[in-house]
């Protein structure tokens, strides 16, 4: 019956797909971007940076602050470059911002009982005091990587439950959830974030943990490439972010820019220029640098006796105009950047010698190529039939293709499937999506870790529960 | 193109009824035409012109709905299947009330305190589902759970993680590290302990089936199962994990073949695959003609037919055929032309169309066609000797008359024969031996023990008889000598109270023994009359078994003659 009428909003959504909201929240921290918002909501209503500024004593967050050109202001990220927290405080803090901006603050209260029409200070105190526990009435559904380490855990479930009050928590790994959100349980998980890509095979929603590959070819790791490229372009690309640009006038393609540069009192800090620099660098990844979408790698000779290059070569380019007004063609350059991640020896040296050379090991299909040769055979053609891919790294243009022929040239026998979502946002936020579909299923709330249980287990239940 | 044409092309008839109609119908709505000057409408000619409705409202404004607006309150739910009765908050609709007279300060109050009555439960708890695994203590492991390569501790492990990952193998597999304990284990996440032993997969699983068929049948006996749980119990106990590694090696070559392997694969499972479709046809051909060779001779058979009362008699026979279709026995046992004609019919059409050839040409001559239902020598399928042995088929080198019997009526035959007083001696021995006059199981080990023992009842029986009927020849043998003493001691004048019937019988017994020395059987019969009863039982067999042994023989290889002649008449019947 309810199949055949359509849907009206006094029908309950339990009847359609098995789903019980409970306004549970949904968390999922990363190291470029934290994404929270209302389980069973389609995206995340709250997206924050997760760099944070630094002035002095005063800490902001948001894109709102970070991005003012100010003099003391120093730029940090909690997180470390696996993705795993370092600054628990002031990632507590950025978490709560993310949850308090956006989804919980304009809490409405009766107001005849909120204290704002009497003004008694006692009140006041007591508002206070509400504030304090911000999510005492949302279950949290936090994400981790499958790295993660157990102290990280049990710190998480510590914040949970002690300093916003939850009443149930429940920590799930972002890789699972990105297999969610694509409606799978049984999935290769091909997870390309800003700091770490990584590669792993998870089985009725449990990660198999001999099956996990991580690298740190991703996406900041192709700025850094970009940053080689632009040193060794003829002519040099001189990367000034916007923020350094009083006005600029247009230049013909190639040559040097005429830009009029901001004059700065005392100069804003380095790290802020490199988050600046970063942000022109990722304008230029969404717009410019492409992936060789194959059959063979970039340098490789294809049938007809000359190398995939030199096909690119034969085609359009593609312009890109830096801040500065500087432009020039990108032609077989936009695909050598992102080469490194399929062919470690097409990789560019890295600008900072200190750099260890990236392995073959580390790049994407032989991360895979471990990682399913990890599984039990039975489960190998279920999952090559299965491939997700996610994160927002692996929106660069080409890359699916990519790796499905690297795929199929792996394993001629099965056959291969990728699980992309075509919309950019249900690939950046697919661990954000399967998790606000897992918290808002029916199903699911026979697992949360009620505070109760915290209170009798400690915090250790979190290693014993979220598996 | 006029409509002419069309028809012309289709082939219709040039002029249709319908056109008249069809003007019509493109004048009538002309006329109903308003608001529109003639001279434009004449613009469109024969089709009149579009006039589309303009809308000005985007969407019909919803009927204003009389009632009120659903409510919806957030109501709390518990789950049943936690513990900690963790309560959480949904949007629920709010049941009607009717509608409280009351302000909205008493409603409000009334709501608060309806919350903390009832608190439902989640549909969702009976979606908490845990598999079971099996359970055991200290005393039954020891019992029946002992291994070698599995400690208890280890065993419990396993059976934990079991429980845990609720029997996902690959999962437990990737998850297994079991840790021996030792009383200081460093439990750091990263420090690395080595696993004393490494277990695929297979050894998991086959420890895992080990156990749990071991429990189920410690908690219930084999006998008592019901199907299903003794389906798992066989899968449990038929796993095999060399089996299975090898399978799985296998699996694994598959998988890593190249692109070129993979083809020539391909290539050849499409080869076999014609040559499998190919081999189907020839011997579907090859049956046919089987069939066709094997259809009876109708040389003998077509004199009858050539004259048309022969014809005629044919007709009544395929209508009875026809008649009786459904029942074999309704054709009689004397094998008549449709006797395969019933059952055949049902089956696949290539035996009915075989059959019913056979009907038309064989006529009356009923054993070809019982020979012919038998699809022949190579349909039949060659029997190893262990299944010889299993199914007891032998083949045996003597000939067999009577075609086939049950293998009972085989083994009673000997004792059907022997006179009723005999059957009852034989049943009496055997009974004396525990043993039931007719096989429970006659099989042809016991078939051919049986045959023996009944043999060596009936040797015993018979010289039971012989010796009885000695020791009554010397009892006789020495009446007559004490007569004949008595006579001499009479003659030598000694007194003897003897009374007269005792004499006569003395006499008659003397009789009686010279008709034995003549081998006389009726004056044998007459002696046994007059002895004890036993005697008199006995008489065919004594006559038969007495020291002169060949009349015995004799009998008995008469007896053997007389039921082969019968067996013959019955076979020829």
């Amino acid at each position: 019956m309810a199949s055949q009428q359509p849907m009206t909003s006094s029908m309950q959504p339990t009847d359609v797909y098995g789903g019980d909201e409970v306004s549970a929240i949904v968390l999922d921290p990363g190291y470029s971007s934290i994404r929270a918002g209302f389980a069973g909501e389609d995206l995340p209503k709250s997206f924050v940076n997760s760099f944070y500024g630094v002035q002095g004593e005063k800490v902001v967050f948001g894109d709102d602050f970070i991005h003012n050109p100010l003099a003391n202001l120093e730029i940090r990220n909690p997180m470390s470059k696996e993705g795993l927290v370092e600054d628990w405080d002031t990632s507590t803090r950025l978490w709560e911002y993310a949850i308090t901006s956006r989804l919980t603050t304009f809490k409405q209260a009766d107001p005849r009982t909120n204290g704002l029409n009497d003004d008694t200070k006692d009140i006041l105190v007591e508002a206070v005091d509400e504030n304090e526990k911000a999510l005492e009435e949302h279950p949290l559904l936090l994400t981790e990587t499958a790295w993660n380490s157990a102290k990280n855990r049990e710190k998480s479930i510590e914040i949970a439950m002690e300093s916003w009050g939850c009443p149930a928590f429940w920590l799930a790994r972002n890789s699972v959830l990105a297999a969610f959100g694509s409606g799978k349980a049984t999935a290769l998980i091909v997870d390309v974030g800003a700091s770490t890509a990584s590669v792993m095979c998870v089985h009725d929603g449990l990660i198999l943990k001999k099956s996990i590959q991580r690298s740190p070819l991703a996406g900041n790791w192709v700025s850094s490439q970009l940053r080689s490229l632009f040193s060794t372009v003829e002519p040099k690309v001189d990367l000034s972010p916007h923020y350094t640009i009083a006005s600029k006038t247009q230049v013909d393609a190639g040559a040097p820019s005429q830009a009029v540069y901001r004059k700065f009192d005392t100069e804003p800090s380095e790290s802020f220029r490199a988050l600046e620099e970063e942000r022109v660098l990722t304008e230029f990844k969404e717009s410019v640098v492409q992936v060789w979408g194959g059959p063979g790698k970039l340098n490789a000779t294809n049938q007809s006796g000359t190398t995939n290059a030199d096909y690119i070569r034969s085609q359009p380019g593609r312009v890109f105009e830096f801040p500065d007004g500087a432009n020039r063609m990108w032609g077989v350059e936009r695909f050598s950047a992102s080469e490194g991640l399929f062919d470690a020896s097409a990789a560019l040296p890295s600008l900072n010698s200190a750099d260890p050379p990236i392995q073959k090991s580390q790049t994407i299909p032989d991360m895979l190529r471990t990682s399913i040769n990890a599984v039990d055979v039975d489960l190998r053609p279920t999952l090559l039939q299965n491939i997700v891919v996610a994160g927002g790294s692996s929106l660069l243009n080409g890359f699916n293709d990519r790796l499905h022929n690297e795929v199929s040239a792996m394993f001629p026998g099965a056959r291969v499937k990728i699980h992309a979502p075509g919309l950019t946002a249900e690939r950046r936020f697919g661990s954000w999506i399967g998790g606000s579909i897992l918290g808002s299923l029916g199903t699911f709330h026979q697992m949360w870790i009620s505070k109760k249980e915290y209170d009798e287990f400690g915090a250790s239940i979190v290693e014993k529960r979220c598996k | 193109m006029s409509s002419h044409d069309v028809r012309d092309m289709l082939d219709l008839p040039g002029t249709a009824g319908p056109r008249p109609a069809k003007k019509q119908k493109i004048a009538a709505p002309r006329s109903t035409l308003k608001g529109l000057a003639r001279e434009v409408q004449s613009l469109g000619g024969d089709n009149p012109i579009a006039i589309v409705p303009e809308i000005s409202v985007f969407k019909k404004r919803r009927l204003a709905n009389r009632k009120p607006a659903a409510k919806w309150e957030y109501r709390p739910f518990r789950n049943s299947v936690r513990s900690d009765g963790l309560i959480l908050r949904h949007w629920r609709r709010k049941p009607e009330v009717p509608p409280a007279p009351a302000g909205e300060v008493g409603r409000e109050n009334e709501a608060d305190s309806q919350v903390e009555e009832p608190i439902d439960d989640t549909i969702f708890a009976k979606f908490n589902v845990q598999v079971q695994v099996p359970e055991y203590n200290d005393e039954q492991y020891n019992a029946y759970l002992q291994n070698e390569h599995w400690t208890k501790d280890e065993t419990d492990y396993l059976m934990g993680l079991a429980q845990e990952y609720d029997l996902r193998w690959p999962v437990i597999w990737d998850r297994y590290e079991y840790v021996s304990p030792i009383p200081d284990v460093e439990e750091g996440d990263d420090a690395i302990i080595p696993a004393p032993k490494v277990r695929s997969l297979e050894d998991l699983k086959a420890r895992y089936y080990k156990v749990a068929a071991a429990m189920m049948i410690v908690h219930k006996p084999q006998d008592r199962m019901i199907s299903s749980e003794f389906a798992l119990y066989e899968t449990m106990l038929a796993f095999n994990p060399a089996q299975e590694t090898a399978r799985k090696k296998f699996a694994e070559n598959a998988f890593q073949r190249t692109r070129e392997e993979a083809k020539e694969e391909e290539s050849l499972l499409l080869e076999l695959k014609r040559i499998l479709a190919r081999s189907e046809k020839l011997n579907e051909e090859r049956r046919e003609l089987y069939a066709r060779l094997e259809a009876p001779p109708s040389s003998g058979n077509i004199g009858i037919y050539s004259s048309s009362q022969g014809l005629q008699s044919l007709l009544q026979q395929l209508m009875t055929v026809d008649k009786s279709k459904k029942r074999r026995s309704l054709i009689g046992p004397d094998g008549a032309s449709p006797a395969s004609a019933g059952p055949n019919s049902l089956q696949q059409g290539f035996d009915r169309r075989d059959s019913s050839m056979r009907e038309s040409i064989s006529g009356p001559s009923g054993s070809a066609v019982k020979k012919g239902a038998g699809q022949g020598p190579t349909e039949r399928r060659q029997l190893t000797e262990d299944e010889e042995r299993t199914y007891g088929v032998s083949h045996p080198t003597d000939r067999i008359t009577s075609g086939p019997f049950f293998r009972y009526e085989k083994l009673s035959k000997p004792i059907s024969l022997k006179s009723t007083a005999q059957q009852a001696k034989i049943t009496n021995t055997l009974n004396e031996l525990g043993l039931p006059p007719r096989l429970i199981m006659p099989t042809v080990e016991t078939g051919t023990s049986y045959e023996v023992l009944l043999e060596s009842i009936v040797k015993m029986l018979q010289f039971r008889a012989v010796s009885e009927k000695l020791s009554g020849e010397i009892a006789v043998a020495k009446a007559h000598k004490a007569e004949r003493e008595k006579r001499e001691r009479a003659a030598r004048g000694e007194p003897e109270p003897e009374p007269e019937a005792e004499k006569t019988n003395e006499e008659e017994a003397g009789g009686e023994r010279d008709a034995a020395a003549d081998a006389d059987p009726e004056a044998q019969e007459d002696m046994d009359g007059e002895g004890d009863v036993k005697i008199e039982e006995e008489q065919e067999k004594s006559a038969a078994l007495s020291t002169r042994g060949g009349s015995a023989h004799k009998r008995s290889a008469s007896v053997l003659s007389t039921v082969s002649d019968k067996s013959t008449k019955r076979q020829k019947k």
